[in-house]
């Protein structure tokens, strides 16, 4: 039971590491997506014109 | 017309049985199976460090392969599938590292040394890190090629990291599974790893996909500025 506190650190950082990174990404594509979205309506909009 | 696809890039049908499936891993880790009988508590720890080195490996591989298809297809779908595992090779490679390093502080007494298995895996990140730097660095056009070729040494390290611990003496231990005589888990161990293993490649299917469309969006905003460009240009 001594190494209870390893373990936890262990899995605690580990996991923080590839969520944090997970989360990272997904806003990432969010943010990607309004700007891929917007410069294809400004896009539409001057083809238009 | 929109110039990426508009579904989630994590499906249902992938990201709730990736979601399960860490649940039930982390019952059978924690609850499930017991201790270790002479490592204790901290050995599972094993349970997600030797799954995160697994993925790592597949990753490399994944990357290596989809960057000599892109050398010898020159299409830019590979080239996005090359970056997508690449960049998750540094993310469980540093979670294998770092489980590893909590692993070996108390059982060790020492948080790390230069022996083959740490020193071939602690490369691997830094040839990987190499690659997103260059990735960043080197010019629009030559640069899925360029990254291509460090892909594939990348690629290389991995047969020197399996069998850095069958071919030198290391501080790590030796091989527990397909180590030889006398190597093997006991039942409860496997199956536990099994899930670890399960619930990892699912996670790491996630983040590929999502990467993955990243490097897809990318693409297409880069040929929408251009584009946007050559309109101005054309209207001055």
């Amino acid at each position: 039971m001594d190494n209870l506190n390893w373990l936890f650190w262990g899995y605690a950082v580990g996991w923080t590491l590839i969520f944090l990174y997970l989360f990272q990404i997904g806003r990432r594509e969010a943010t990607l997506r309004r700007k891929v979205a917007d410069l294809q309506a400004m896009m539409e909009e001057k083809w238009k014109q | 017309m929109r110039a990426f696809d508009e579904s989630p890039a994590i499906p249902l049908w992938l990201g709730l049985p990736a979601l399960a499936a860490m649940l039930g891993a982390l019952y059978m880790i924690f609850i499930w199976v017991p201790p270790e009988a002479t490592m204790g508590n901290v050995q599972r720890i094993f349970y997600f460090h030797v799954p995160a080195a697994a993925v790592a490996f597949t990753a490399s591989f994944v990357g290596g392969i989809a960057a000599i298809l892109y050398l010898i297809k020159r299409d830019g779908r590979y080239d996005d599938l090359s970056l997508a595992a690449n960049e998750s090779v540094v993310v469980f490679q540093a979670v294998n590292i770092i489980m590893g390093i909590m692993w070996a502080k108390p059982i060790w007494g020492i948080w790390w040394t230069w022996d083959a298995r740490l020193t071939s895996s602690f490369l691997q990140v830094c040839i990987y890190a190499a690659y997103l730097v260059l990735r960043r660095a080197a010019p629009v056009d030559g640069r899925a090629a360029i990254c291509a070729v460090v892909s594939i040494l990348g690629m290389a390290d991995v047969p020197l990291i399996y069998m850095s611990n069958r071919l030198f003496r290391t501080q790590h231990p030796s091989p527990v599974m397909g180590g030889g005589e006398g190597s093997g888990l006991a039942p409860q161990i496997g199956i536990t790893l099994g899930a670890g293993m399960v619930a990892m490649f699912l996670l790491w299917w996630c983040v590929v996909r999502l990467r993955r469309r990243i490097a897809r969006l990318d693409r297409s905003l880069e040929d929408l500025t251009r584009r946007t460009h050559e309109l101005v240009e054309e209207r001055m």
